[in-house]
C-alpha cells in the first residue's frame, strides 16, 4: 500500500462525486436497467394480465368465464396443445434420427445431414407455410403433378410446417446431448454383448433422457407460441396465437385478446419453471477424466435404414422448400405458369417493406446489444439484491410468446406517459426486449471466462471504473456484443408474431408483408420477399463474421443459441 | 503345471494408420496365460490404440490378433473373450452397482439366481460387499474403479484389458489400487494387459513390460531385464537414472566373453555374452549409479578404475549421492553408506570403479 495518503477532501467536491460514482457505478447502472426492464418487459405483461381481469366495470372474471363457455375459445386452447404435443413427439423422433446419424452415422452422411437439419435457421419459420402451399396447395405443384386431392390447409399442413420450422432447435439440443455421452459407455455395452438396438434402448436413450426431455419441452413451448404457420395454414381451425391477433384486428376486443394471451403464457411459464428449476443440472455427467477418441463403427442396417429414410424424407422437404421459394420468386406461379418474371423481385411494396425491416433490425440489434452487454456485466459483477430476478427478467422475453408481448405493447404504450403506438420505436423496443436473452447469455459466458482479477488488477494500477469499463471490459466483451447484435438483427428481420400487432397501415415490415401476401395467395410476392430476407440475414451474418474475424473474436459458436 | 509353450494371446505384425499417420508400425508380441503385461511408453505412442485393437474396438490396418490359438482379428468386441476396462470406467450412470456388474450376464440370459450369485462373488472379489445397491454417483473414485473391474471380470474373460485404470485416482489411492489389482489378477490368474504411461507403475505391477515409442516396440522384458539390460539408450533412460560412457571395442579375446574397451577416460574390461558386438564397434557402457563404487586413488585395484573429481556430495542417510567429474562428463554415483564408510568431499580426487558386469550397447 502506498504511504502517501491522499485526502479526498483536499481534492474538492468533484473528486468526491467521482469517487462515489466510481464506487457505485455498477449499482447505478443496475438501477437504470431495472427501470428499463420494468417498463419494457414487466409492465406490458402486467398490462395484459390486468386487462384480462379488468372490464369497463372494474374487476371481473367474466372474460375467463366466456373463454371456457364458448367452444370457439376453448377449442383454440385444446388445438394449440394438440399441435404442440404432436410436433414435440414427431420432432423428438426426427431430431433423434438426425442427431444419431450425424454423431454416430457414416462419415459421408454427417456433414450434409447436419447442414440440412440446420438449414431452417436461415429462414423465418413461416417459410414452410409458403413452400407447402406452393407444393401441396389447391394449385400446388405436387398436387397437380400427381393429381392429388390433398388439402394443405389442415392439421397435417400446420404440423408439417411446424416440424420443419423447429427441426433445428430439436436437432441441436439432441445432438448436444448425444455428443456429451461418453462413447466408452456404449462401447462397454457392446463389449458386454449388447446389440445396437439394446444399446440404444437401455443405454443411449436412458442416458440422454433428461436432455431429450428438455429438448421436447422447448420444442413444445416454441410451437405453441408460433404465430405464422397456424395463421396461414390453420384455415378454420382455431389456435391461440392467431386468434389473439384476430381478436384485436377483427373485433377490437382487448380483454378477450388478453385472456387468450394469459392462457397461452401459462404452459410457457410452467415449462420455463420446469426447465430452469426442476430439470436444471439433471443429466448424467458421463465423461470422467479422458475420453478416448473413438473410431466410427458401422451402424447396423436395421437401424441405419429406417433412420435414413426418415431423415432423407424430412431433409428432402427442407431442401425442396428452399428451392421452391427461390424458384417461386422468379416465375409466375410454380408448376402452373412457369414463365420467368421479375415482377415479384422488383415489387416496390416488397422492397419498401424490406427497407423498413432493415432499418428496424439494425436499430434493434444495436440497442439490444448495448442493453444485453450492460445487463450481463451488471448481473455478473454487481453485488446488489435482485440480481437473479434481473437475469430472469432479461431471459423471459425469449420464453414468452411473441403474440403476448405484442398485445402487451399495444395495451401498455397506447396512452401517455408512454405513448408509442404508431411510431417505429414501439417496434424497435419490442424487438430489443424480446430478443435480449442471447446477448445477455453470451455476455455472461464471456464474463465467466475472464477473471475478475483482471479488473481488480487494473483498478490496482489506478484505473477508475469508467476507464476499466471502456478500456478493459468492452473490448473483452466485444464478441458477446457482436453475438447479441447478430442475433437480434436476424431475429428481428424474421420476426412476425409480435410486430404484426405494432405495425401501422402504410408501414409494413418484410415479415408482415410476407404474411399478408401469403394469406392472399400471392405466393410469388411472398416467396420473393422471403428470399430477400434470407439473403439479407446471410449478408448481415457474413459481414459481422468478417468484422469478428478481423477483431479476433469468434462469434460463430453463438449462433442460433 | 500350465503349458507355458502356447501363449494366451499373440499379436502378429500389427500396423495401424489414422489417415496418413502410421501410429503402430508392426507390433508382434505374445502373452502367456496368467501373465500381466504392461504396455508402457510416452503419451501418444499408441498404447491405447494397440489395446483397442486387441479388444476389437478399433480395426488394425493389417496384422492378426490370436487368442488361445484362434484368429479373432475380424471379430467384434462382444464376440471376443477379452473384456476392457476403460480409462473413464464407462460405468452406466443410470444403474446401480449390481446392475452394472450384472449387465453382461443379463445379456447372456443367465438365470436370476446365477446372476445374483455371480454378482456377489464379484463384489466380494473387489471388496465391495454390501455396496451393491449404491448408485454410481454415491461411491468413490476407487470404488468406481472396482466396479468397472468387477463388471469386466463377471463374464469370465480370457484376457482382461485395462487402459490407464489408475489415472483418475489421487496419488495414494493409485498405489493401493495398483496392489489391489495385482492381487486380484494373481488370485484368479487372469491374463491381463495393463496400459500406463508411468514407468514406476509399470515396473512394480508387471510380469513383463512392452515398451512402445513412436509405434515401435523398444523392448519386451521383465522389470529386471528392462532395468539392468536395457536394449537401447531410450530404455536405459526410461526408468531411473543411468550413466552412459562412450567407448570402442579394442579386442574381444577369441572365444572368451571379455571385451577390452577403450574410452577417453582410460581402458576398461567388461564381461558380456553379447554376440552382436565385435572388434572396432562403437559402444555405450551403461551403468546405474548404485553399481558404481568410489575408491581412494592409488588403491591396489588398477583395472576398471577411472580418475575423477568429486563435484558434489549429498548425504542421504542410507546412501550418499556423489556427482563426479570425469573428463567432460558428470557421473552420478550412489554409494551404500554403512557406518564409518569412507566419504569424499568436494574437489577430492577419486577412482571410479566400473563393474565388470556393466551393460554394453551398440551405438546407433
Ligand atoms: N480415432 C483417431 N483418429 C485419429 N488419430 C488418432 C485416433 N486415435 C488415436 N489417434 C492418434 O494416434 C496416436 C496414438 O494414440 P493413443 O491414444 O494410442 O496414444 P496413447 O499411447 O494411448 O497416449 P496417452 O498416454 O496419451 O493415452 C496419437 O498420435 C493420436 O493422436
Ligand atoms: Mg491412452
Amino acid at each position: 500500500m502506498t504511504e502517501v495518503a491522499i485526502n479526498p477532501v483536499n481534492r474538492g467536491w468533484w473528486y468526491s462525486v467521482r469517487a462515489y460514482v466510481n464506487k457505485n457505478l455498477v449499482n447505478i447502472f443496475a438501477g437504470g436497467l431495472f427501470l428499463v426492464l420494468a417498463i419494457f418487459l414487466v409492465y406490458p405483461i402486467a398490462a395484459v394480465l390486468i386487462k384480462s381481469f379488468w372490464g369497463d366495470d372494474g374487476l371481473t372474471f367474466d372474460f375467463y368465464r366466456e373463454f371456457f363457455t364458448y367452444n370457439f375459445y376453448y377449442w383454440s386452447l385444446i388445438n394449440t396443445l394438440i399441435l404442440g404435443l404432436s410436433t414435440m413427439v414427431i420432432l423428438l423422433v426426427v431430431g433423434f434420427c438426425f442427431a444419431y446419424l450425424t454423431t454416430r452415422g457414416p462419415e459421408w452422411l454427417r456433414k450434409p445431414l447436419k447442414i440440412v437439419a440446420l438449414l431452417p435457421l436461415a429462414a423465418p419459420p413461416y417459410i414452410f407455410s409458403i413452400s407447402l402451399i406452393t407444393l401441396f396447395g389447391r394449385n400446388g405443384f405436387i398436387n397437380n403433378l400427381f393429381n392429388f386431392d390433398f388439402n394443405i390447409y389442415s392439421w397435417v399442413g400446420v404440423i408439417a410446417a411446424q416440424c420443419l420450422a423447429f427441426l433445428p432447435l430439436s436437432y441441436m439440443m439432441i445432438e448436444n446431448v448425444l455428443n456429451s455421452l461418453n462413447p466408452s459407455i456404449e462401447e462397454t455395452a457392446a463389449d458386454m454383448g449388447a446389440t445396437e438396438y439394446k444399446i440404444i434402448r437401455s443405454i443411449t436413450i436412458p442416458l440422454a433422457a433428461p436432455g431429450l426431455l428438455k429438448a421436447a419441452l422447448l420444442v413444445f413451448v416454441m410451437t405453441i407460441a408460433e404465430f405464422g404457420n397456424p395463421a396461414i395454414l390453420g384455415g378454420r381451425t382455431p389456435f391461440l396465437a392467431p386468434d389473439t391477433y384476430l381478436m384485436i384486428t377483427g373485433e377490437g376486443d382487448f380483454n378477450m385478446a388478453s385472456v387468450l394471451s394469459v392462457i397461452l403464457i401459462l404452459p410457457c411459464v410452467v415449462i420455463f419453471v420446469l426447465h430452469n428449476y426442476v430439470l436444471k443440472g439433471k443429466g448424467y455427467a458421463t465423461i470422467v477424466g479422458k475420453a478416448t477418441p473413438t473410431e466410427k463403427k458401422e451402424i447396423i442396417p436395421g437401424i441405419k435404414i429406417p433412420f435414413m429414410i426418415i431423415t432423407f424424407a424430412v431433409g428432402l422437404l427442407v431442401v425442396m422448400s428452399f428451392v421452391v421459394i427461390l424458384v417461386g420468386s422468379f416465375v409466375k406461379i410454380v408448376g402452373v405458369d412457369n414463365t420467368f418474371v421479375m415482377d415479384h423481385i422488383v415489387n416496390t411494396q416488397s422492397n419498401t417493406a424490406i427497407y423498413n425491416s432493415i432499418k428496424v433490425s439494425l436499430a434493434a440489434g444495436f440497442f439490444g446489444a448495448i442493453v444485453g452487454t450492460l445487463l450481463a456485466y451488471v448481473i455478473m459483477r454487481g453485488k446488489f439484491f435482485g440480481r437473479h430476478a434481473m437475469e430472469m427478467m432479461a431471459l423471459s422475453g425469449f420464453a414468452l410468446p411473441g403474440t403476448v408481448i405484442g398485445v402487451g405493447y399495444i395495451i401498455a404504450f397506447n396512452n401517455p406517459p408512454f405513448l408509442l403506438t404508431g411510431t417505429i420505436w414501439i417496434i424497435i423496443l419490442n424487438c430489443v426486449f424480446r430478443f435480449l436473452a442471447v446477448g445477455v447469455e453470451a455476455g455472461i459466458s464471456k464474463l465467466h471466462q475472464i477473471s475478475i482479477e483482471i479488473e481488480e488488477a487494473s483498478a490496482d494500477l489506478g484505473a477508475d471504473f469508467l476507464t476499466i469499463f471502456f478500456r478493459i471490459i468492452l473490448p473483452i466483451m466485444f464478441s458477446a456484443f457482436i453475438a447479441g447484435f447478430i442475433y437480434t438483427f436476424m431475429t428481428t428481420m424474421m420476426s412476425l408474431s409480435s410486430v404484426i400487432f405494432l405495425v401501422t397501415p402504410g408501414f409494413d415490415l418484410a415479415s408482415v408483408y410476407i404474411y399478408l401476401t401469403a394469406q392472399l395467395g400471392e405466393l410469388g410476392l411472398a416467396s420473393a420477399t422471403t428470399v430477400k430476407v434470407i439473403f439479407i440475414v446471410a449478408i448481415g451474418m457474413g459481414i459481422l463474421k468478417i468484422i469478428a474475424r478481423k477483431t479476433g473474436f469468434d462469434v460463430s459458436k453463438k449462433q442460433g443459441a | 503345471m500350465e503349458n507355458r509353450r502356447s501363449p494366451m494371446l499373440e499379436l502378429v505384425d500389427i500396423h495401424k494408420s489414422f489417415g496418413d499417420v502410421e501410429v503402430l508400425k508392426g507390433i508382434s508380441s505374445s502373452i502367456e496365460k496368467g501373465e500381466l503385461l504392461t504396455f508402457v511408453g510416452p503419451s501418444g505412442c499408441g498404447k491405447t490404440t494397440l489395446l483397442r485393437i486387441v479388444g476389437g474396438f478399433t480395426p488394425a490396418t493389417s496384422g492378426r490378433v490370436i487368442l488361445d490359438g484362434q484368429d479373432i482379428s475380424s471379430l467384434p468386441p462382444n464376440m471376443r473373450n477379452t473384456k476392457m476396462v476403460f480409462q473413464s470406467y464407462a460405468l452406466f450412470p443410470h444403474m446401480n452397482v449390481r446392475k452394472n456388474i450384472a449387465f453382461g450376464l443379463t445379456l447372456k440370459k443367465w438365470s436370476k439366481t446365477e446372476i445374483n450369485k455371480r454378482v456377489d462373488e464379484m463384489l466380494e472379489l473387489v471388496h465391495m460387499e454390501g455396496l451393491g445397491e449404491r448408485h454410481i454417483d454415491q461411491i468413490s473414485g476407487g470404488q468406481q474403479q472396482r466396479v468397472a473391474l468387477a463388471r469386466a471380470l463377471a463374464l469370465g474373460p480370457k484376457v482382461l484389458l485395462l487402459d490407464e485404470p489408475l489415472s483418475n485416482l489421487d496419488a495414494n489411492l493409485r498405489v493401493v489400487m495398483r496392489e489391489e489389482i495385482r492381487k486380484i489378477q494373481e488370485q484368479i490368474g487372469i491374463t491381463t494387459i495393463f496400459v500406463t504411461h508411468d514407468q514406476y507403475e509399470a515396473m512394480s505391477i508387471s510380469d513383463r513390460l512392452l515398451v512402445l515409442k513412436d509405434g515401435v516396440i523398444q523392448q519386451i522384458g521383465s522389470p529386471v531385464e528392462i532395468y539392468e539390460k536395457p536394449a537401447n539408450e531410450f530404455i536405459a533412460g526410461f526408468v531411473g537414472y543411468v550413466n552412459i560412457l562412450n567407448g570402442k571395442i579394442n579386442e574381444r579375446a577369441n572365444g572368451s566373453n571379455t571385451f577390452k574397451i577403450s574410452t577417453t577416460y582410460g581402458d576398461i574390461e567388461i564381461d558380456s555374452e553379447r554376440e552382436d558386438i565385435g572388434d572396432g564397434d562403437e559402444i555405450l557402457v551403461v551403468v546405474r549409479p548404485e553399481s558404481l563404487s568410489l575408491k581412494k586413488p592409488n588403491s591396489a585395484q588398477k583395472l576398471n578404475g577411472i580418475k575423477g573429481t568429486v563435484l558434489t556430495h549429498m548425504y542421504a542417510g542410507n546412501h550418499s549421492k556423489y556427482s563426479v567429474k570425469v573428463g567432460d562428463k558428470n557421473i552420478v554415483v550412489d554409494q551404500h553408506n554403512p557406518k564409518d564408510s569412507p566419504r569424499y568431499q568436494h574437489n577430492d580426487t577419486v577412482e571410479l570403479l566400473i563393474p565388470r558386469n556393466a551393460h554394453i550397447l551398440k551405438r546407433q
